[in-house]
């Protein structure tokens, strides 16, 4: 049998999902290695192995294609491990870097310095030449001078170089040139042009992901080739594709030349999960993608099935982080999760997060020393987890410990433990719903009218609340929930983009310069697939225009319904489109301005074959008695007598009435009073809210 | 004394409700950033969105700017009162009146009363400082108005330009027979009163889930907690009385010593008070520095916030703790009729929110603020004039490319995308490219200016210079500088910052400099350069760790020199070769004998 293997390193575990030919699905979790991630990879695959009835050399020995999705990018930005990278500037902007976009969230906040820039003002070197707005030269490019900056790079022993010189989207003459120079100066040297990899106007934004990708090359070129020996050392000899932020994969060699396109692959993977599950289970292609972890909680959307994609991702906090600038799959996050800590502020208000317990103490019910009241820690005394049995068996809850520390906030508002620990679940849901609400209302989704896929660990303790407050009726929690991302990673297509800026304008529309460019991104994209080993003949290329209001300046995605341009009703057709665009974001459309298209992209999907997806029909019949009961509360200061259904016990079409509690060996569903679940035909949960 | 009624007060359903309309004014300050058509809302962010109550409270107001959003509440009022009995459900109203509670005329502020089961219960606002609004001068910063004629801006008390959510188009057409660029200016327009009306479309459906009586309950709940958290943070401080004073720098003839300023700060922790008394300033002038009522309240009130808690919520619960005393015709009080108040968010109001938070620094370290960095300079300025690349069409737009520096705090260093007081490093700064691509310019650097922080254990941000000139037709710049005379001051032994200066290149390349505050035409070949002042220092210098001073001089931000000099502390090695380190014996003899 034909096996594939998706591979989701993380922080803390490594999950791996292994599909058979039937598309079955068996999850594997370890302990991420971070010095050799391979190590944690086949402890995880050896422990799906394990489940599969075989080992870890004869399960690689069958597999076909193996799919890896690594932190690693992300991790060596967040840690400042980064290659020593030098920064090239026009003369006169040393400082884009730094200044960034400005902005900052708290007015009267002066506790905190000013961040650092992404490369140190002492690793950025000016070069003396201008490009003016319209690309015509402005200041001659200064051979000399560039080349006497390339030989003090060279001394200084930098191991990466960035090149971001004011509009070399409009021109790129003198980054080519630099480029040219680097390679007879410094061969080898790894380099990245900010024309070539994001050419989008407004010079922050392309300077910050030209340095990340140039920091992020050795390293990511080095740990890549290293996993691939170590793999077939293990005996694999299958494909490796590697997860990307543009919702796709591709191959390693691909990769190491634009490795920014790694960082935050692994959350870019869940949305392609919620399209199968909701397809799968025929809840149509409009998806929210909710996955909860130990600290965070990432939104994602599916709109009319495809994905939605932002430039404006923040490696750290919005505005003082560093922005990720190329169009990555749109995953938003804010700090709330199993571990956000529940406290009384000083005006007696009742807060969760954002700070958090971590995974060191973590949670008190995890016995490591925590004393502060989490949100697990709130779901133990409420007891929807069995204290003996948590994860399956991997960890024993300190029960007693969780009442302590929930009665210091119990204590303060003059409530019992369980009802104080009811409304810690049921703010940190609402904190949850917001986070949902920012990123729905900011594409003019409408909630009520989507599917909810639920993901992470933490998914099933409030996704029934989450859904409920919104509105949302159609919500799946997968049987692979706590493995989201690699289940996604199951589905993914090979994905290449390009880009252009051309800006132009509806009134006075550069049918040529447009056509010439689309038809020149076409061609990279060809003799790319053409590139490609077997299988690349099932592919489609998209095309999106960024565009906008003659004077707005944010662009929104517009899908052009052609690639080419033959005469005045494909203008219109575009405009069109952008008006409908428009209005679904903000409500409005003013049909009386011209649309401005500042940047194009081209995105080429070549498909993989997947696997096969099968919800066989399963005619509903009731649970009946569980065979366990457990005393859980559900906002009140009396306990309620609740099933506890273990997934084990449970076979297609069953429906649970809540109250009632399924415990899988990777996470737990509590279903709330009024509500149920239902068990579908492909094993997974249907949740009905109301 | 307990503010908050403990019996009745719900702290799980008040952080709920209190969650739901914060991110109401989130969704509205999203709708008026990206629908927007001006550079000046949609790059930079100068606007600010807020909920009031029904009875003219501020409510809610997420992370609008300061100087905006102290005083809605006041245009709620003003609104109210104007349409007594005639307020209905679907109406939306512009008010721009400085004298009835807006800031200055330039912020259009677009309110709509919102109604449920009948009842009045929330006024939104949002509030957008425009690109025009048609002054006698292509400005929206007239400092030598002499008067709110000759200033010259179309004023809206509270002007209805909706009703039944159908607009009076004879508004409309007002504007655009005044306004420059008009076109833009409707754009900005419709996404004003899309942000105030998204916000009453959730503000209904609040209502809706919760019931009436519920969201009066948490109206009531949620400004006795704020005012319970003020309470806590004016607890904390010492029983104090504190003075700060200084001055507006010099405008030509008219104030050949500028507007002396005064703020006395009395902290009462027994009754959790504090009193801001302005009462003690000139009369009236006849340019446009005067401030409005709001102005005067909300920049002094912000230098308090910058002093406390910061995440204490900023509304009419909170303020209930601080008291204004302002005074009748003052130039920093309530003006008198007609005076012009075209700068008051800015010039005076920077001057204030100094004085409050260097007066704080009185109290002891670690409490107060240096003064920030002054002036709307040239890289600030408000250009306009045809654009030679589309057919001459018309261009008007501040810029938002330089900035002053971020004051030294008791524990952070300035920054350098402070702003100014009132911006408080809120507001986005300007793409050079985007700016580039909207006007006929071309800028020539912008850089960090080494060594012009003012010095501290906690060192302001450093000023920026840059260059910058029109393409090929000629470019009106106007800017109304402050700085160029009185630099920001530093506190605790923080040295001061650096003053504004500002040069005209001619096309030949002779340099000639530029008063503070400037009117002028530029034509082709010839530039603006200079740099805004610097925030000034928070503690002595010879306090700052040595590692620290050490990465400035690695990073630019000071000189070796300046290191020696000012830091005390001596460095040995070479920049260029990665050896620059601190020689800790020399350091310590030096700073031995600081005087």
């Amino acid at each position: 049998m034909a096996y594939r293997i998706s591979v989701d390193t993380g922080g803390t575990f490594t999950d791996v999902v292994v599909a058979d030919a039937t598309g079955t699905m068996t999850i594997g979790k370890a302990l991420t290695t971070h010095e050799r991630i391979f190590d944690g990879m086949s402890d995880a695959i050896a422990d799906a192995a394990e489940q599969l009835g075989t080992t870890l050399g004869q399960l690689l020995a069958v597999t076909r294609l193996l799919i890896y999705g690594t932190t690693r990018a992300t991790n060596a930005i967040v840690t400042k491990r980064i290659a020593k990278t030098a920064f090239l500037a026009t003369r006169g902007f040393p400082d884009v870097l730094l200044l960034k976009e400005g902005g900052k969230f708290n007015p009267h906040d002066f506790s905190k310095d000013f961040p650092e820039p992404y490369i140190p003002r002492s690793h950025t070197f000016e070069i003396t030449e201008r490009m003016s707005s319209e690309g015509t030269v402005s200041v001659p490019f200064d051979e000399a001078q560039a080349r006497a900056t390339l030989k003090k790079i060279k001394a200084r022993g930098f191991e990466a170089l960035a090149v971001c010189f004011l509009w070399s989207i409009a021109n790129p003459a003198h980054e080519q040139r630099m480029g040219e120079l680097i390679a007879e100066m410094l061969p080898g040297l790894p380099v990245t042009l900010s024309h070539q990899l994001i050419p989008v106007v407004r010079e922050y934004r392309r300077a910050s992901a030209t340095a990340i990708d140039a920091s992020l090359k050795p390293l990511m070129q080095a740990h890549l080739k290293g996993l691939e020996r170590d793999l077939r050392a293990a005996g694999y000899k299958g494909e490796i594709l590697i997860s990307t932020t543009a919702g796709g994969c591709g191959h390693i060699d691909a990769i190491t030349e634009k490795p920014i396109y790694t960082v935050g692959s692994g959350p870019a993977m869940a949305p392609l999960a919620g399209i199968v599950f909701s397809k799968l289970e025929n809840l149509g292609d409009n998806v929210i993608i909710c996955d909860t972890g130990g600290t965070t909680f990432d939104v994602g959307l599916v709109r009319d099935g495809r994905l939605t994609f932002s430039r404006d991702t923040w490696l750290g906090p919005m505005y003082t982080g560093d922005l990720l600038g190329i169009s990555a799959v749109d995953m938003r996050s804010i700090g709330a999760g199993g571990g956000s800590i529940a406290w009384i502020d000083e005006g007696g208000l009742m807060r969760v997060g954002p700070q958090s317990a971590g995974s060191m103490p973590g949670p008190a019910c995890y016995g490591r020393g925590g004393t502060l009241p989490t949100v697990s820690d709130a779901a133990t005394v409420l007891g929807y987890f069995d204290p003996h049995n948590f994860l399956g068996g991997r960890m024993r809850l300190d029960v007693e410990a969780a009442r302590r520390a929930v009665a210091s906030v119990a204590e303060r508002i003059g409530l019992t433990v369980e009802e104080a620990a009811y409304r810690i679940i049921s703010l940190a849901s609402d904190l949850m719903m917001r986070a949902v609400g920012d990123i729905t209302i900011n594409e003019g989704v409408s909630p009520r009218e989507s599917t909810i896929v639920a993901g992470g660990g933490a998914a099933g303790l409030n996704i029934m609340k989450i859904a409920e407050e919104l509105g949302c009726r159609r919500v799946v929690l997968p049987k692979v929930a706590s493995a989201l991302s690699a289940a996604g990673m199951q589905h993914a297509d090979i994905v290449a983009e390009e880009a252009a800026s051309l800006v132009t304008l509806s009134t006075s529309f550069d049918v040529d310069g447009v056509n010439t460019m689309l038809k020149d991104l076409a061609g990279k994209l060809e003799s790319f697939r053409a590139g490609l080993a077997s299988g690349s003949d099932d592919y489609a290329v998209e095309c999106i225009a960024e565009a906008r209001y003659l004077s707005q300046v944010w662009e929104l995605d517009t899908p052009l319904p052609k690639h080419r341009f033959d005469g005045p009703e494909d203008v219109a057709a575009l405009v069109e489109s952008f008006h409908q665009v428009h209005e679904r974001v903000f409500a409005v459309r003013d049909t009386s301005s011209p649309v401005e298209v500042v940047n194009w992209r081209m995105r080429l999907v070549v498909r993989l074959s997947t696997p096969p997806l099968t919800s066989p029909e399963a005619p509903e019949k009731p649970s009946g008695e569980a065979r366990h009961h457990r005393n859980c509360y559900f906002g009140g200061s009396q306990p309620v007598s609740t099933g506890i259904f273990r997934s084990e016990e449970l076979e297609p079409g069953l429906r649970i009435e809540g109250p009632a509690i399924v415990e899988e060996p990777t996470t737990t569903l509590v279903v709330y009073p009024g509500m149920a679940a239902v068990v579908s035909g492909a094993g997974n949960y249907l949740l009905h809210v109301a | 004394m307990t503010v908050t009624d403990e019996t009745s007060f719900d702290p799980y359903m008040t952080a709920i409700i209190a969650n739901r309309i914060d991110g109401i004014v989130r969704e509205m300050t999203n709708t008026l950033l990206r629908a927007a058509r001006s550079a000046v809302i949609n790059s930079a962010r100068d606007f600010s969105c807020s909920i009031c109550t029904a009875d003219d409270q501020l409510l809610a107001s997420a992370e609008g700017l300061p100087i905006h959003i102290f005083g809605s509440h006041m245009q709620a009022r003003a609104m109210r009162l104007a349409h007594e009995g005639d307020l209905k459900d679907g109406d939306c109203y512009l008010h721009n009146d400085p004298y009835t509670g807006n800031t200055h005329a330039a912020d259009h502020t677009f309110l709509v009363p919102v109604f449920f089961e009948g009842e009045h219960l929330f006024t939104t606002v949002a509030k957008a400082h425009q690109a025009d609004t048609g002054n006698s001068l292509p400005t929206t910063y007239m400092a030598g108005a002499k008067d709110q004629y000759a200033e010259g801006s179309l004023i809206f008390p509270s002007v209805r330009i909706q009703r039944d959510n159908e607009m009076i188009e004879d508004i409309v057409r007002m504007c655009r027979s005044r306004i420059r660029v008009p076109d833009q200016w409707y754009g900005d327009f419709l996404a004003g009163i899309g942000a105030a009306r998204v916000a009453e479309r959730r503000l209904k459906e609040l209502c809706a889930k919760y019931g009436k009586a519920q969201i009066k309950t948490f109206i009531r709940d949620w400004l006795d907690y704020s005012e319970q958290r003020m309470v806590q943070a004016l607890r904390k401080l010492p029983k104090a009385t504190l003075s700060a004073s200084g001055a507006h720098d010099p405008f030509g003839d008219l104030l050949p010593e500028g507007i002396p300023l005064k703020v006395k700060v009395s902290i009462d922790p027994d009754e959790a008070m504090v009193e801001l008394d302005l009462l003690d300033n000139v009369d009236n002038v006849d340019c446009g520095f005067n401030e409005s009522e709001a102005c005067a309240t909300a920049a002094s009130i912000a230098g308090v916030f910058n002093s406390i808690d910061p995440t204490i919520p900023r509304n009419s619960g909170s303020f209930r703790r601080i008291k204004v005393l302002l005074r009748d015709g003052a130039v920093c009080g309530r003006p008198k009729f007609p005076h012009s108040c075209s700068v008051a968010t800015t010039n005076v109001a920077d001057r204030l929110v100094n004085l409050t938070q260097s007066a704080m620094a009185q109290i002891g370290d670690g409490w107060g603020l240096a003064e920030g960095g002054i002036g709307l300079g040239g890289g600030m300025a408000v250009v306009s004039g045809k654009d030679h690349r589309y057919e001459d069409g018309r261009y008007i737009n501040q810029l938002h490319l330089g900035s002053s520096g971020g004051p030294g705090a008791p524990s952070a260093d300035g920054w350098p995308t402070y702003g100014i007081p009132v911006i408080a490093g809120l507001m986005y700064r300007d793409s050079i490219e985007i700016d580039e691509l909207k006007h006929p310019i071309e800028v020539r650097y912008m850089r960090l200016k080494a060594g012009t922080a003012g010095a501290g254990r906690q060192r302001g941000a450093p000023a920026l210079e840059f260059e910058y000139g029109p393409k090929e037709l000629p470019m009106d710049v106007l800017w109304p500088c402050d700085g160029t005379h009185y630099p920001p001051k530093g506190v605790r032994g923080g040295g001061d910052g650096v003053t504004a200066k500002h040069f005209k290149i001619a096309a030949d390349g002779s340099e000639k400099e530029l008063p503070n505050i400037v009117v002028d035409k530029l034509v082709k070949g010839e530039r603006i350069r200079g740099h805004h002042t610097s925030g000034g220092g928070y503690g002595h210098p010879f306090e700052r760790s040595p590692a620290k001073v050490l990465k400035d001089v690695i990073d630019g931000f000071e000189t070796v020199e300046r290191a020696g000099q000012v830091y005390g502390v001596v460095l040995t090695g070479s920049l260029d070769q990665e050896t620059l380190a601190v020689d800790e014996p020399a350091t310590i003899d030096r700073r031995r004998g600081r005087s």
